[in-house]
Order: structure tokens, then sequence, then C-alpha cells
């Protein structure tokens, strides 16, 4: 076995650019369901009520509000969960890891409405109160996902690492975090999608949203209001969905 | 610390013993060994009878229950342990390549904790790829996943080797690869070290390993009692007991040739005689037996003259007063 031949074995390309064609399906599904939806409604004679929320000013209000909550959790969700699934990924934390746990478990069984409605009689209602809603029901999967992603890094490696002299705080953060990367966005990229579906249910507590649309179509029975309000929901959160999985793709660490 | 010197320093273990709590022996039990500085010392037992755990309290990746560690005069339980472990080489055999880091980010490591400037650590690189015989400009930007098992093993190696310390710890380095390759890497370590002159200290279960590498041998049996600490010609020549004996096997003749080189015998017979199966002055003795029985002659040819297979056995036959009582 000499330089010669060691050279001579074929390589996997890692360093290929690593989006292609297949990345655009689903915001091409997304601009075909918008199209039709906007089709289907300019056929119709919309009365009074219909066009005091089908009208772009209004939808345009009710996409910042409803963006601006599942954005806000979202970023909130990544400053709890992550260094809460840290710490209870420490062996030393066996309780610390059951109670971490059992919280995140407990915010997501909780049904969201009760969880509103309870914190609507302490905060009142608002942004604030949702919030807090959304938080708690999407902390899991990211807790979750950043716990197993920094515990199933090989042992080997993290061995490795103590013995070339890291401390603790550099094993984790260029390694054990760094290769956790893929596991946490995958759970960052499910609290996303939850939270753009359940963030309909802030209308409830008056931090308005596309749930108003929907609320309202059922409250006073027109039906294009509520499709749209649960088509438009759909359709964020696929494309929410999708960037998510752009940010999976491209952060990945190179060499995986 | 103690690598001002990059050639080895000498390590010397005093009572050093690591009790696990709860259990009801100690791992390592009161072991003092005096490692020579430059040499290559193997620890070879069974597996659990605590080589590694006793190679690990020297970089303190386990801490003792008590004893004392010297690493060229130094105490190392009153040095800060990440530092101590950035001035140690430490290779095992899983390698443990960070697989999100290219192999000179690998190699760089270390000198990178240290704080060498940039361009110090890129020729660095260069050179120790070059060392372990990888191609620089090939292997340089390569992930661990784009490697086969023996160019990881050499990386391993490489990245223990990086910052230039006195002092490696090595953890059957070469376990997981294929018999060839494993054979190859054995090589070249050897040559390496032979350049190198770094104090190691070398874990293997496997005692042909041992030999082949080992300027000294510590034959270890349970809780890391030293059972023999000599060279392995005096081991194999004059195993301590039973138990040594059985970890050196049936052919420990045999395993003594191939200690032995051409070169180390001298010929009587000073005539080339170029019609016999030929070997170098650095074939080792053992191949050279192999070579005559192949052949089925008694004789081979050397850069020197002739070997005879007389000359062979008076080289590890028994002496007189072994021969006497028998074996061994």
């Amino acid at each position: 076995m000499t330089a010669e031949t060691l050279t001579a074995t074929r390589v996997r390309p890692l360093d290929r650019f690593p989006l292609g064609p297949r990345h655009l399906i689903t915001p091409a599904a997304v601009c075909v369901a918008l199209l039709a939806l906007y089709a289907w409604v300019s056929t119709l004679e919309l009365d009074s009520i219909e066009q005091r929320s089908l009208n772009s000013s209004v939808l345009l209000a009710k996409t910042v509000e409803h963006l601006e909550m599942a954005l806000a959790a979202t970023a909130l969700v990544v400053v709890i969960a992550i260094p809460l699934g840290v710490l209870a990924s420490r062996a030393r934390n066996r309780v610390a890891a059951t109670v971490i746990l059992t919280l995140g478990n407990l915010g997501q069984a909780v049904p969201s409405i009760g969880l509103l409605v309870l914190c609507t009689f302490i905060m009142g209602v608002g942004f604030r109160t949702a919030l807090v809603g959304l938080v708690a029901y999407a902390v899991l999967p990211v807790l979750r996902n950043t716990m197993v992603g920094v515990q199933q890094v090989d042992p080997a490696l993290i061995e490795a690492a103590r013995g070339m002299g890291m401390t603790r705080g550099q094993v984790l953060r260029r390694v054990e975090l760094k290769l956790a990367v893929p596991t946490i966005l995958a759970g960052l990229r499910t609290a996303l999608v939850l939270t753009v579906g359940v963030a309909t249910l802030g209308a409830f507590v008056a931090a308005g949203g596309y749930g108003e649309l929907i609320i309202n179509g059922l409250k006073l029975n027109r039906v294009p209001v509520t499709v749209v309000g649960g088509v438009l929901t759909a359709c964020i959160a696929f494309l929410l969905d999708w960037l998510g999985g752009l940010a999976e793709d491209l952060l990945k660490p190179r060499g995986m | 610390m103690f690598d001002r010197d990059t050639e080895g320093v000498r390590i010397e273990l005093r009572a050093l013993t690591k009790h696990y709590p709860g259990q009801p022996a100690p791992a390592v039990d009161n072991v003092t060994m005096d490692i020579p500085a430059g040499e290559l010392v193997v620890f070879v037992g069974p597996s659990g009878c605590g080589k590694t755990t006793t190679m690990k309290m020297i970089n303190r990746l386990v801490e003792p229950t008590s004893g004392e560690i010297r690493i060229g005069g130094q105490d190392v339980l009153s040095l800060d342990p990440d530092e101590l472990r950035r001035h140690i080489g430490y290779a095992i055999q899983q390698v443990g390549l960070f697989p999100h880091l290219t192999v000179a980010q690998n190699i760089g490591l270390v000198p990178k904790l240290l704080g060498w400037p940039q361009a110090k650590i890129d020729d660095r690189v260069e050179e120790l790829l070059a060392l372990v015989s990888l191609e620089p400009s090939t292997f340089r930007g390569r992930y661990p996943r784009q490697l086969s098992g023996g160019q990881q093993q050499r990386i391993g190696v490489a990245r223990a080797l990086a910052a230039d310390p006195p002092v490696m710890l090595m953890d059957e380095p070469f376990g997981a690869t294929d018999p060839i390759t494993r054979e190859h890497l054995q090589n070249e370590f050897v040559r390496l070290q032979r350049q190198l002159h770094k104090t190691i200290i070398f874990v293997t279960h496997d005692f042909e390993e041992a030999i082949k590498l080992g300027d000294r041998i510590a034959v270890l049996r349970e809780g890391s009692h030293i059972a023999q600490y000599d060279t392995p010609a005096a081991i194999l020549d004059a195993p301590a007991d039973d138990y040594v004996a059985g970890f050196i096997g049936q052919d420990a003749t045999l395993k003594r040739l191939a200690l032995m080189r051409v070169a180390d015998v001298p010929v009587t017979d000073t005539i080339p005689d170029p019609a016999l199966p030929q070997v170098s002055a650095d074939t080792t003795l053992r191949e050279a037996l192999d070579l005559m029985l192949a052949h089925g002659t008694d004789r081979c040819g050397t850069p020197t003259g002739v070997l005879s297979y007389a000359e062979l056995c008076a080289v590890v036959g028994p002496r007189p007063e072994e021969a006497m009582t028998g074996d061994r």
C-alpha cells in the first residue's frame, strides 16, 4: 500500500452544493394551491361580511400576525429548549433529565386551548399569552432532539477529544453540538410546523392570525372565509417546513 | 511543560492504584514501574486486566485513587489535566477522527488548542501527512468518511503526533484493521519510532504485536500486577512463570527467531553461493527459516555468505545448562 495506490481510491463527493431540483417541488405545489384558491374565490359572489375578511389588506395583516406568532414562538423555543436539552443530555443529571423531559411532555400533552385559557386568567389576552401557549407546545420536539442528538455522539469521539486536551466546554461546543446539528434542526423544523398549526388558536386570545378567519367563518357561517384561513395556514406550514429542510441541508456539517 | 524536548522523557509510576467505588478489588493495584526515556513499552494482558486503566491514568482520563505519576520528573497530578493532555499524544483503537472536520483540521486540532499560528499548523500537517505516507495535497481536504480504515488509523497516529509530544499513549491503535493493513501499519510505526524516539506506552492484547513493536514488554495480570517486565527477547528466553509462558504460546522459539535479523548472525561460510535461495541483511531469521523449509534445503545465501540451519539453531538453541534440565 503505497501513497500512489492510496490516492487512487475513489472518493465520494461531499463538496457538491447540497441543493437541487427536488428543493423546488414544495414552493411549486404551494404556488399551485394558492392560485387555485384565488381562482375559486374569484368565481364566488362575496357578500359584505365575506368582503370584510377576504381583502388584501386584512389577509396581509393576518399573515403577518400569524408568522410573527409562529416565528417568535420558535425563536423562544430555541433559546429555552436547546440549553435544557444539553442539560438533560449530561449523564450526571439523571434527575434533571427526568424533570425536564416530563415538563416538555406535559407542555405537549395538555390541550393547547385549555392552556391558553389558563394563561388568559393570569396574563390577560393578547400576543404574549398566545406565545406562552405556543412555546409550551413546541418545546418538546426541540428538547428531545437536542438531548438525543448530543447523546448519540460516538463516545469514542468524546474520549478522543478529551484525550487530546479539549475542555468539557470545548468538547460540547466543537464536537457534541456540531454533530447534533442535523438532529436539532430536524426538531426545530417539527416545532416550526407545529406552531404554525397551533397559532390558529391565537385567535381565541385575541392575538390575531389566520385563526381569526377560520373562527369568524365558522361563527358567521361563511365557508369561503374558513377555507381561505385553513388553506393559507397549510400553505405557510408547508413553506416553513420547506425552509427548515433547506436549512438542514445547508447547515449540516460537511463530511457527514 | 515537559515538552521543551520533543524526544522522549522518562515516566515513573509509583504505587499507582485505581479503586472504582462499589467494586471489591482495585482495577489497578499498587503498580510501580519505570518507563525509560525514548522507549516503546507495551502493556500486554487479557481484557479487563487494567492495562488501559493504567495507561489512562497517565494522561488523567482516569484519576488515580492513590499513587504518584512523574513525567520527565514532573508530578503529573499537580498539573491541569486539560493542559497536561495537550502535551501527551493519544491514539485509540476506534481512532475517533471528528467526522465534521477535514483531515487537516483533525491533525491540526491540538496545535490549535495550543495556540500555534495557522501557518505553522499548515506546515506541520503537511509534514505529518508525508510522515505517515499519505500524499498531503490529496488527503488534506478529505473528510474521515472518505478514508479507508487503514488511512484513518494513519491519520489517528499523525494527529497524536501533531504537537510533537515527548510522550504518546496508544490504546490498540491498529486493532481495528485487517491483518495485512495491520502488519503494514506496524512496520511503518517501527520505522517512525526509530526516527522520533518518543516515550510510548502501547496497550495491546496481541503478544505478537508486543514483540514486534516493544523495546520492553510489561506482561500484566489481573489488577494490572506486573507478571514480567523485560525486553521481548528476555521474556521469550525466560518467561517468569506459567502465566507469562501461557501468554507467549507454543512457538516461543519461532517468535525469538522473528526478533532477529540475518545481519545479526555471523556466518562462518563467507563464500556466496548464487544457487541457494537468497535473503537480505534485514530479513528476519524466521523468514530465513521459512525459506529454507520451503526450498527443502538447510542453507540460504546472505549478502555476506551462506547461513546454515545449524547456525540458526545455535542462535536460539538452549544453553548447555538449560538443555540438561529439559524444557525451559
